[in-house]
């Protein structure tokens, strides 16, 4: 009795947590173009504007790709080194730097896009895109911080002693037991920054500065004249490619421990 | 150059990476330039003084924070215009928090008495959520409450509408702002904002909660359960204390999240309601272009956001020491 009651409780926290995902996603089938749920004359007219046609779209989520995965692979390569100096030597600066690269993630993320519309544009760059990759790269550092220290900590140290007792050196080591053994986790990483920064919105307004818009600032601006269906088109994308995503690091990494399920080795 | 040199021949170095120190310290200098940098402009600029016309230039004033707390005028007129807002930011954050912990509590709970495989599907739905930008939440609950195709509409056909208008409750849901004089209605309103904020930091609840609950050890309630504790029992007396910190510590992490939500706001919340982060944006922004007072609110969601945060960290502290 009482684990049938808990099932129709999961059951139904999941339903309201789909309801709007699949309100959005029925009215991205409307095949005129006012939002209607159920779908009035469903077809996919939609889809093709939204990759194909209707150039502003294909642009905005041209931008939006450039962004997600220049930031990633930026965040992934910038906490790297500062996962592994947290590991490796644990010192108060360390800690503090890591503590200090976390702050953006951490704070209103409106302050964080305040400060980097000033900080662009005393620099005289705001609006170009690489600053939009630099500024996400800079606010989603926290999560492969994360994901890459929770990989070193995972590595069993007496396979470091092994290395060391049969003569490998520092690099060898590095190369054959620390980086393949975290790799699954810098990937988590880079996973998890990509589709936060495919989502985000509020920063990406700021140092945008209007000069080029990403889907979701796309979407954003259009909010004056009402939804359409094509909107609808683009969270259907971004839905489907967050559960890509997260299944293939549930697939091939361990996503219950990297969310913190396990007891710590020490 | 005395330093490298010197460094490069130290056989503590542990990797490749650390035997060259100054590459440590360009990496320290550029996450805080690129980290830190941004606050410490908010901070300097909001004591700037905006010049009519034409933007702004530095300066030391504290003009900006007084027209936040008491407003331009003072002292000759009080105004909490802008306080009001902060108070609005942190009456919705608090309730939506508050009411996310609460349910997403005994789902997570759950959750992490399911199998291993069942756990990893419902993360990567929620985790999937998570990342769901607010644009596109606000979105389908936008359809979801407005008048022409969402629950209104569902109320009329389904004579939930007429029923309520039999009972009386009709009238009851118009003095709390959810009906107009046919239906009810759910936008603008506070429940509308309320319940988007709340469904928007949910999933971000279950994954705060879900390292606490599921190291819970098994033996204890066991323990407790055969030594005749009901389940209600065991609920209040082991599983609850044991994680007290982490339940109020994840709380206040969703509060400070939700301080600065901005899109939920500016569409379902009632004009004269609307929260700093709104007005930050304004000011930025926006129609009144004031960056000095912009920057000024910034910093006041700031101190805020901070404030919570150490309480947080601080209670996450006590409950790991124990």
């Amino acid at each position: 009795m009482r684990r049938t009651m808990g099932h129709i409780f999961m059951a139904l926290s999941g339903l309201v947590l789909a309801l709007p995902i699949i309100v959005v996603a029925g009215a991205s089938l409307n095949g005129g173009r006012t939002m209607l749920f159920p779908p009035e004359d469903p077809n996919f007219a939609r889809f093709v504007e939204f990759f194909i046609t209707e150039t502003i779209w294909v642009r905005a989520l041209r931008n939006s790709l450039i962004v997600a995965f220049g930031s990633a692979t930026l965040a992934v390569l910038l906490a790297w080194p500062l996962a592994y100096l947290l590991w490796a030597k644990g010192s108060k600066a360390s800690k503090m730097l890591a503590g200090l690269g976390s702050l953006p993630f951490a704070l209103p993320p409106i302050v964080f896009g305040v400060g980097l519309g000033f900080m662009w544009a005393f620099m005289g760059s705001l609006g170009a895109i690489w600053v939009g990759i630099v500024s996400h790269a800079t606010l989603f550092l926290a999560l492969p911080l994360v994901t890459i220290s929770i990989g070193l900590q995972s590595i069993d140290r007496a396979h470091l002693d092994a290395a060391a007792t049969m003569g490998a050196t520092e690099a060898v080591t590095f190369r054959t037991v620390i980086l393949p053994q975290t790799l699954p986790y810098s990937i988590s990483g880079f996973f998890f920054a990509l589709v936060l920064s495919f989502n985000e919105f509020i920063v990406m307004f700021f140092v945008s500065a209007s000069a080029y818009a990403t889907v979701t600032l796309q979407i954003f601006n259009s909010l004056r004249n009402g939804y359409t269906p094509t909107m609808a088109v683009a969270a259907v994308l971004f839905i489907t490619v967050s559960i890509a995503v997260f299944s293939a690091v549930a697939r091939w990494g361990d996503l219950p421990r990297l969310m913190g399920a396990d007891q710590s080795r020490n | 150059m005395t330093a490298v040199d010197s460094t490069r021949t130290g056989l503590d170095a542990a990797a490749p990476n650390l035997r060259r120190p100054w590459g440590t310290w360009a990496l320290g200098a550029l996450i805080l330039f690129l980290a830190v940098t941004p606050f410490i402009l908010v901070i300097v600029i909001s004591f700037g003084q905006k010049i009519e016309g034409a933007g702004w230039e530095w300066d030391f004033t504290f003009a900006n924070y007084q027209r936040f707390f008491v407003g331009a005028l003072w002292p000759d007129e009080v105004t909490f215009l802008h306080l009001q807002r902060l108070y609005y930011a942190l009456y919705y954050a608090v309730i939506a928090s508050v009411l996310a912990v609460a349910t997403a509590f005994p789902f997570t709970y759950l959750l992490t008495r399911q199998s291993r495989r069942a756990q990893s599907c419902w993360l990567v739905f929620i985790l999937a959520s998570l990342s769901l930008s607010e644009v596109f939440i606000v979105m389908g609950w936008d359809v979801l409450l407005s008048n022409r195709s969402g629950l209104p509409m569902l109320f009329e056909v389904s004579g939930a509408t007429d029923w309520l208008k039999r009972t009386g409750w009709f009238e009851v849901l118009r003095e709390w702002g959810l009906a107009n004089p046919r239906n009810v209605k759910f936008k603008t309103s506070e429940f509308a904002t309320i319940l988007t904020m709340s469904y928007l930091v949910w999933p971000y609840a279950v994954i705060l909660l879900y390292p606490a609950l599921s190291r819970l050890d098994p033996s204890l309630t066991e323990a407790a359960r055969t030594m005749g504790a009901g389940p209600a029992k065991v609920m209040t007396s082991v599983i609850l204390p044991s994680v007290k910190l982490p339940l109020i510590g994840s709380m206040l992490l969703l509060f400070v999240f939700l301080l600065g939500s901005y899109v939920t706001i500016v569409v379902f919340a009632e004009p004269a309601k609307q929260t700093t982060a709104v007005a930050v944006y304004e000011s930025v922004r926006g129609a009144t272009l004031d960056a000095p007072f912009g920057a000024a609110q910034a910093v006041v969601l700031l101190v805020t956001a901070a404030l919570f945060l150490v309480l947080a960290q601080w209670l996450t502290k006590r409950s790991e020491a124990r």
